[in-house]
This record gives C-alpha cells, sequence and structure tokens, in this order.
C-alpha cells in the first residue's frame, strides 16, 4: 500500500530536475512548458477563477459598471503581460536563470522566497471561497467542516507533479471548461436582460475604483504565469498568441459578467459562487433536473486545479530557492498547514476577506510591478575591471 | 537468442555436464540425465553398415510421421562407410571426417531445419522445446530436427473482440501462426521480429514486432531493455509481460495495448507501435498504449467515418455513465437532491423510505452481486448459465425487491450501469475498480468527493507517460493532428500522418490526390 502510494506521488521520469533552476553553469533544460499550453492556461484555465466570487464583488462595488473595473484589470495585466513577453523574447535562457545570471545567485533566491511567500498568501483567501463554495454546490445541507480536507490531498499530489503535469492540465482545461461553459450560457441567455449593464458609467466613477481595487487579489494574473515562464522558450510570434488567448479568457469572463448581471441585476451582490447559479433558470431544467450541475461540476475540476495552483507555486519557488528538488516534504507540510488554516478561518471569513480587500498593492506589486521591473534585465550587464573597477560597456562608450 | 544464464537456469539442481564425446552411449546416458522424464523417449536404430544412431524427443509435441520418414527410415537405409568410401578426397583429419559425415548425414534424412548443438544444454533446450535430437555414433555433435508438432487450435474469430463487419481472423496460442497471421498482413521487409526467450521453467518465446523505420526507436530499446531485465519462473501468458513490462506498476490503468486481432495489431504496427507477441497466449501486446485506443473497435475503420464518430461517442457516454451514474445516484439520495428532476427523486424516495440499507450501503450490495453474477458466469460451465441468468435475475433481484430489501431503482442504475460498461470491453477492469471507488467516495462525502475523484484521476493521467507517450494522449498534450482519430473519427484521407504521439520515425502513410509520400528522415 505504502509501496502504491509512493509510486502514484513519485514525479514522473521527465520531472526529475525542476523546471525551476537557476544553477551557474547550469545547462539550459528543456522546454517543459509550451505556447499552445500557455495559450490555452491564458483562455480556459485563468478565466474560471473570475467566475466564483469576483463577479458578486463587482456587482457588489460597481454595480452596473461592473465591467469598467474588470476590463481595467485586464488591460493592467496584459500591460504587465506584455511586457514580460517583450522580456522573455530577448532572453536566450529561462527567466529564473536570467535573473541569476544579471543579478546574482542571491537575488534569485530573494526572488523566489518572495514569490513563495506571495502565493501562499494569495492561495489563503481562493481556498476559503473554494471551501464555501464546495458547501453551497454540493449539499443540500452544510456539511463537516473536514469535508473540504480530502481537497488537500489532491491539493499535495498536484504540487509533487509538477510544471510539466500543469502545462498538461492546461491542454485539458481546453475540454472541461469551453463545453460546460458554453452550455451553461446557452441555458442563461435566454433569461438573461442585456440591457442591465447600460448605461455605461452610470454608477459613481468611486465605486468602479473600489471595485477595481478589491478584486485585484482575483485578477493578478500575470503572476501565475510567471513560473510557467520559468519552464518555456519563447518563440517568434509567440507572445501575439498568449496575449490574445488572454483576451479570449477575459471575452469569457465579460460575458459571463454580463450574463450575470443581466440575470440577477439588482440582487447581483448576494449572488456568490455565480456559475452555478445563472443556469437555473433555464426552462428545461424543472422537467430533467438540475442538469446545469453536471456542467458545473466539470468546470469544478477547473477550479480544483486552480486552487491548487497557488500552493503548487509556493512549493515550486521555495523548493528553487533552497535549490531542492524534492517536493513531497513541503508540500505535505505546505498542504497540512493550510488544512489547519481552513478548518481555523472557515467561521472567520470576514476577517480575512477585510485583509484580501485592502491587499491589493501586494498582488498589483507581484503581478504588474515586479514583472514590468523584469525590463532591468535586458539591460547589459556592466563589465567588471580585473581590479574590481567598472568599466564603460561599449555602448556606454559610444554614447 | 537470451544468452544461456547460469544463474538463472532452467535446471532446479545442478549437473557437472560433460562434453559431448564420439560414444553414443555416452551421449545418450548423458541427456536422459538431465532429461529424467518420463514422456522423453529415445528410438535407437542402426544404419545399414551398422553406424548406431538414436533420436531422443518429447512425446506429444513432435510429428512422429516425419521422424520416420525423413529421419529414420532414410537414415537406416544408409551406409555411411560407402559413402564415405566413394569420395573422391577423402578428410585426413578426424575432424574433416567428422564434418563430412554430418554432410553425408545432412543429405540422406532430406529434412530442411537440421541444426547442429555442441553442448548437452542446448540440446536439451530444443528436446524441450519440442524438436529431435539426433545422436550418432562416432561424431560428437547433436542434430536437432525442426519436427515440432505441438496441439494448437485452429485460427477462428476470438470472444472477445467479435466484428460484424472486416476480418475475423484471431490470433492462437503457438506464436508462429501468430507471427505468419501478421505477416501475412504485412508484406514488406521492413516488418522485423526479434525473438528472446524468457521463463526460467517455460523458457517461453517472445516476439517483439515492429515496422523498421516506421517505429519509435527508443520506444523499441526500452522495450528490448525491459524484456532483458526480465527473470521470471514462468510466462504462461501475454499478460505477464505486460506486467512486468509497464512502466507504473501499481497503477489501475492499462500501460500497454492488447488486442486479439491480427488486423487490429498490424494496423497498430504500421502506426508505429511496437508489439510483442508471446508463445502460449493469443493476446498480443502493443506500446506506446494511449487510452482513446480502448475507444476505438476495429470496426471503425469499416464503417462510414461519421457511425464511427456516433459509436465511439456512445462508447465513451457510456464509459461516463458506468463510472459515475452509481456514484451521482447515492449523492442525489444522501447529499444533493437537485441532482435528479424532483418527480423522479419523489419516485425514488417512496421507493426507498423503508428499505433497511443506506443508499450507500444498497448500491453497494446490488453491485456486488453483479460482480459476483458476472464472475459466476464466466467460470461455471455453460450448461447451468441458464440456470444463473434465472437465479439472479429472478430470485435475486425480483424476490429482493418484493421483500423490501433493495429497491427497483437501485437495479435500474446498476444494471444500466453494468451494461454500460461493457461498451468499452478492455476497460472492463478499470472501469469497474473505478466505479467501486467513485462509489465509495459519494458515499462518503458526497458529490463533492466525486468531483474531486475526477480531478485526481484527470490529474494522474495528464502526468502519466508510459513508453514515451502520455497515457491521454491526443487530449493531453494536446495534438489536433491526432485528434482526427480519437473520440471524432475522420475519413480516411484526414488520416494521412501518423499519429505524432508515437514519434514514428516516417510521419507520411497515405498518397491521395495525386501527392506523393514524402520520405522523412
Amino acid at each position: 500500500m505504502i509501496k502504491a502510494l509512493r509510486a502514484v506521488f513519485a514525479r514522473g521520469a521527465t520531472d526529475k530536475n525542476s523546471e525551476l533552476t537557476f544553477r551557474k553553469g547550469a545547462p539550459a533544460a528543456k522546454p517543459q512548458v509550451n505556447c499552445r499550453q500557455l495559450c490555452f492556461f491564458a483562455a480556459f484555465f485563468l478565466p474560471v477563477s473570475k467566475l466564483l466570487e469576483a463577479p458578486s464583488l463587482l456587482a457588489r462595488y460597481a454595480a452596473g459598471d461592473l465591467l469598467v473595473p474588470a476590463l481595467m484589470q485586464y488591460l493592467l495585466q496584459t500591460l504587465a503581460l506584455a511586457l514580460l513577453l517583450f522580456v522573455l523574447s530577448r532572453l536566450d535562457k529561462p527567466l529564473l536563470q536570467a535573473i541569476a545570471d544579471r543579478f546574482g545567485q542571491w537575488t534569485a533566491k530573494i526572488i523566489c522566497f518572495l514569490y513563495a511567500a506571495y502565493f501562499l498568501f494569495s492561495a489563503l483567501l481562493p481556498l476559503l471561497d473554494l471551501e464555501k463554495f464546495v458547501y453551497a454546490a454540493f449539499y443540500d445541507t452544510a456539511p463537516t467542516s473536514f469535508t473540504f480536507a480530502p481537497f488537500f490531498l489532491l491539493s499535495a499530489y498536484f504540487c509533487v507533479k509538477g510544471l510539466k503535469a500543469l502545462a498538461r492540465s492546461a491542454d485539458l482545461s481546453l475540454f472541461l471548461f469551453l463545453f460546460p461553459f458554453i452550455a451553461l450560457m446557452a441555458m442563461s441567455v435566454g433569461q438573461t436582460d442585456f440591457t442591465a449593464v447600460l448605461p455605461v458609467f452610470g454608477e459613481p466613477f468611486k465605486g468602479v475604483l473600489k471595485g477595481f481595487s478589491a478584486t485585484a487579489p482575483h485578477f493578478a494574473d500575470v503572476a501565475l504565469f510567471l513560473p510557467l515562464f520559468c519552464g518555456y522558450r519563447y518563440k517568434k510570434g509567440d507572445g501575439k498568441k498568449i496575449v490574445a488567448s488572454y483576451w479570449a479568457g477575459a471575452a469569457f469572463v465579460l460575458f459571463f459578467l454580463v450574463v450575470f448581471l443581466g440575470l440577477f441585476t439588482t440582487l447581483a451582490p448576494r449572488e456568490h459562487y455565480a456559475f452555478i447559479k445563472v443556469a437555473q433558470y433555464f426552462p428545461a431544467l424543472g422537467t430533467v433536473g438540475r442538469l446545469d450541475l453536471l456542467f458545473s461540476y466539470f468546470l469544478t475540476v477547473i477550479l480544483f486545479f486552480y486552487g491548487c495552483l497557488p500552493v503548487l507555486y509556493t512549493v515550486e519557488f521555495f523548493s528553487a530557492g533552497i535549490n531542492s528538488d524534492k517536493r513531497v516534504l513541503p508540500s505535505a507540510v505546505l498542504n497540512l498547514a493550510l488544512l489547519v488554516f481552513v478548518f481555523y478561518f472557515n467561521q472567520r471569513y470576514n476577517a480575512v476577506y477585510k485583509i484580501f480587500e485592502n491587499a491589493y498593492p501586494v498582488f498589483w506589486a507581484f503581478s504588474v510591478v515586479i514583472p514590468i521591473l523584469s525590463l532591468f534585465l535586458l539591460l547589459k550587464k556592466p563589465k567588471m575591471k580585473k581590479d574590481g573597477g567598472r568599466v564603460e560597456t561599449k555602448e556606454a562608450k559610444d554614447a | 537468442m537470451r544468452p544461456f544464464a547460469n544463474s538463472f537456469s532452467p535446471f532446479s539442481h545442478t549437473f557437472s555436464v560433460n562434453s559431448l564425446s564420439l560414444s553414443l552411449e555416452k551421449n545418450l546416458s548423458e541427456l536422459k540425465k538431465l532429461l529424467p522424464s518420463e514422456d522423453i523417449f529415445h528410438y535407437v536404430f542402426q544404419t545399414e553398415d551398422g553406424v548406431s544412431c538414436a533420436l531422443l524427443y518429447a512425446d506429444g509435441i513432435v510429428n512422429k510421421q516425419l521422424l520416420g520418414d525423413l529421419v529414420a527410415r532414410p537414415l537406416s537405409r544408409l551406409n555411411l562407410k560407402r559413402e564415405l568410401d566413394e569420395l573422391p578426397e577423402k578428410p585426413q583429419k578426424d575432424g574433416g571426417r567428422v564434418e563430412v559425415k554430418l554432410q553425408i548425414i545432412r543429405r540422406a534424412t532430406l529434412f530442411p531445419e537440421l541444426k547442429e548443438k555442441r553442448e548437452f544444454q542446448d540440446a536439451v533446450k530444443e528436446v524441450l522445446d519440442g524438436n529431435i535430437a539426433l545422436l550418432i555414433d562416432g561424431i560428437s555433435v547433436i542434430l536437432i530436427v525442426g519436427a515440432k508438432f505441438l496441439p494448437v487450435r485452429t485460427v477462428m474469430e476470438p470472444p472477445t473482440d467479435v466484428a460484424v463487419k472486416g476480418p475475423r481472423e484471431g490470433f492462437i496460442e503457438d506464436i508462429k501462426v501468430n507471427m505468419a497471421l501478421v505477416r501475412k498482413r504485412l508484406k514488406t521487409p521492413d516488418l522485423r521480429f526479434e525473438t528472446v526467450k524468457i521463463g526460467k521453467r517455460t523458457d517461453s518465446s517472445v516476439a517483439i514486432c515492429y515496422l523498421d523505420g516506421i517505429s519509435n526507436a527508443s520506444v523499441k530499446d526500452e522495450v528490448k531493455e525491459k524484456l532483458k531485465e526480465i527473470e521470471v519462473d514462468c510466462i504462461l501468458d501475454s499478460s505477464y509481460i505486460a506486467a512486468l513490462i509497464a512502466p507504473h506498476k501499481h497503477s489501475i490503468f492499462k500501460q500497454v495495448g492488447t488486442t486479439e486481432k491480427p488486423d487490429v495489431f498490424a494496423g497498430k504496427i504500421a502506426e508505429g507501435r511496437v508489439g510483442i507477441l508471446v508463445d502460449g497466449s493469443p493476446i498480443a501486446l502493443t506500446v506506446p498504449f494511449v487510452l482513446t485506443e480502448d475507444f476505438q473497435s476495429s470496426e471503425d475503420y469499416f464503417v462510414s467515418p461519421f457511425m464511427a464518430t456516433i459509436f465511439r461517442a456512445i462508447r465513451f457516454i457510456a464509459l461516463v455513465i458506468a463510472i459515475l451514474l452509481p456514484a451521482f445516484y447515492v449523492s442525489a439520495q444522501l447529499f444533493k437532491m437537485q441532482l435528479a428532476p424532483i418527480g423522479l427523486m419523489l419516485t425514488i424516495l417512496s421507493g426507498v423510505k423503508e428499505l433497511p440499507l443506506s443508499p450507500s450501503l444498497e448500491l453497494m450490495v446490488v453491485l456486488l452481486l453483479l460482480e459476483i453474477l458476472k464472475e459466476a458466469s464466466i467460470r461455471m460451465p455453460k450448461y447451468v448459465g441458464m440456470s444463473l441468468s434465472v437465479v439472479g435475475a429472478l430470485v435475486l433481484g425480483e424476490t429482493a425487491v418484493n421483500a423490501g430489501f433493495l429497491s427497483t431503482p437501485t437495479i435500474i442504475v446498476v444494471a444500466f450501469s453494468g451494461i454500460c460498461l461493457y461498451t468499452v470491453p478492455n476497460f472492463v477492469e478499470t472501469g469497474s475498480i473505478l466505479r467501486w471507488i467513485f462509489l465509495i467516495v459519494a458515499g462518503s462525502i458526497g458529490p463533492f468527493g466525486v468531483v474531486l475523484a475526477l480531478a485526481f484521476v484527470l490529474y494522474y493521467l495528464l502526468a502519466t507517460d508510459a513508453f514515451h507517450a502520455p497515457l491521454l494522449a491526443p487530449f493531453c498534450p494536446f495534438t489536433p493532428r491526432d485528434m482526427r482519430d480519437a473520440i471524432a473519427k475522420y475519413n480516411m484521407q484526414s488520416l494521412s500522418k501518423r499519429p505524432s504521439v508515437f514519434g514514428s520515425q516516417n510521419k507520411t502513410r497515405m498518397r491521395f490526390d495525386g501527392k506523393k509520400i514524402k520520405k522523412e528522415n
């Protein structure tokens, strides 16, 4: 039994080495992530996270203008993503290796630990949201607090399988996201009042700004690309494809927001876990039962993967920071800690939510500012004289 | 051939084996010492000029007709001395004389399949394999006569893979016949068979089969390497080999493809896979294996692509129903009633309200009954099969419902699930295990557990590779070109390229519209 478990939790033969490595002089590893997987990740994997709590939050602050803060978020993230892709297009090595070569190993280690801490922090609210969603979507009556605990088994498994498996799950998200999403939307549009979003800018801009800042944790997507970019080599034209895919994902979310507002109008701020509710008014469901729930459950598979994502990234960045390929122990400890956190804080959701509501600078710092700062990687490294003094680069001399 | 390994010899005890001598008596007694079994016969006779010869063979597995007509009778009429005297140039050395004698005997026997063995162990292996050892006085070489005649059944349609349209031939237990059935379909010099012997006691022939220049060399090498590493007592069926070469030993999912049909096997080899044939098994193995293969039937290629797509979709949907329906049925009753329409749920609830068992326990009991009936119907003699159906369907089913022990909806759910599972016969074992897992999880934590288990299974599958191919290919990694023959089946012209997941060296397999096949690599 132990052998079987060990075999199940073993990393695949191709994943023995972490994609997040920056050992000095190490040969560039074979890319584990390709452009198609990044596109699918952007178009079909990331949008599902915005269908859970973000719609009701946006409706709460921006009401009829909920599309505006969402669009602002996407524009901000697209700017950071485009700049990051521009940097990648100029690098001939993995991102982390480039940071280590340009700014030194310790800088790379500090970045790893900072991002590990960031992802750990960013995992907290989504986990609580996910737990609440599970209780609402899967049960008629409230189950025991430990019902959610098995999720951490999946999370631990997710962590030990590494980024290559994550990239493949992006491939699978095409089927698990697209078909159920289309089915749900097809069931919903008939009852939607599309005029609910009009007039645009009909609400006070302060509310829009508040919606913009409060939903920052839900839209901090560029940070989620970073570990995948560490196992990816840029090819000409990839940038356009990835940004276009990101906007395809944005289109899904924006359309969903329109349907959501059109269905629930003034009740929208109170309609949490929107995607399990949008199709419930489809007339045929009265006869055939809640068929829409089955589609929602398929979307939930991706949502579960998404819930594991920050935990996986924490383990990956932490392990990269300590230059270790071992994943089992860190993931076991981390998931156990998160299980305790969820168990303890599930009755204190509002306290955690308050922290996250005001934590937008943290999310923007890690998903926008630091990726933009990666432009510094493109600066030429100043050559050092043998005696330790600086010499001017060729470009500086020419200038 | 696998070298004879002393550390893993087919003999249970060691002998101080002497080298072959010129004396027939000594050689024969040494061989009888190595083969003391009562079914090993020997027959001693003399040539016309009085040279003693002996034939040693295992009874029942040699062609005695051939033995008499082509070996014993010609030799008994042979005058070795006269033949030697009539030679224009007489050999001076003893070694030369032996060679000449052997040539004369070879000519006299008229038998095409003759091998020389100079070690007792080699001769013993040949005799056990069904060949005949010919010993001649004055010659320190054992001639092996390939008169093997093993009892084999005729080539017939395999019971597990019945096709309404298309070829009906199936593999049998004889590897030579199976190799011939493959060769019959792939008449190309690129078709290669490489044979190894595996099994301490069975010494079974295992043939690796591939198309040179088309199969992935690294897969072929990996298979060879894994077969070399096998040190096992018996290989009685190809399933032993499948289990021993599988990269993930504890997985419930198949990692090696199986087929009983030579046309399917040839098709898979032509796609770039590597095949394995095992002597004594009618089931051929193919690697790499991807899960979608289980949804494909040979018939899909003999009907219109639209029908093939519909059949595959039906199989896929049926499998999903087979695995998840019992779990969702239990979940709906225990945790989330909205999963079923309200009218249906009221009917179910009215049927189950006075049952002594909980919904999950009730379903487990019925599922267990189904598994028992299935197992019994396979094992028990055919003439009691009818009684079993009556007992199973009427006594157990009907009476249990009437007695208020089980509910009708539960029996319907299990029966439907059971039928659905058999739409994909190659997935029955795995599907059955998965159905139990999902049912247990559903009974414990409800639909959340089912979806979580589904996520776990999907993530396991997408992260698992076997023989350089991901199990979930072509869905994951997503390969649009390979999707043309996954769940959907495109027309033949669209399948002009071999599936890329197998890493074939030559990617093009079809010429159409006047385009010539481009030789790649």
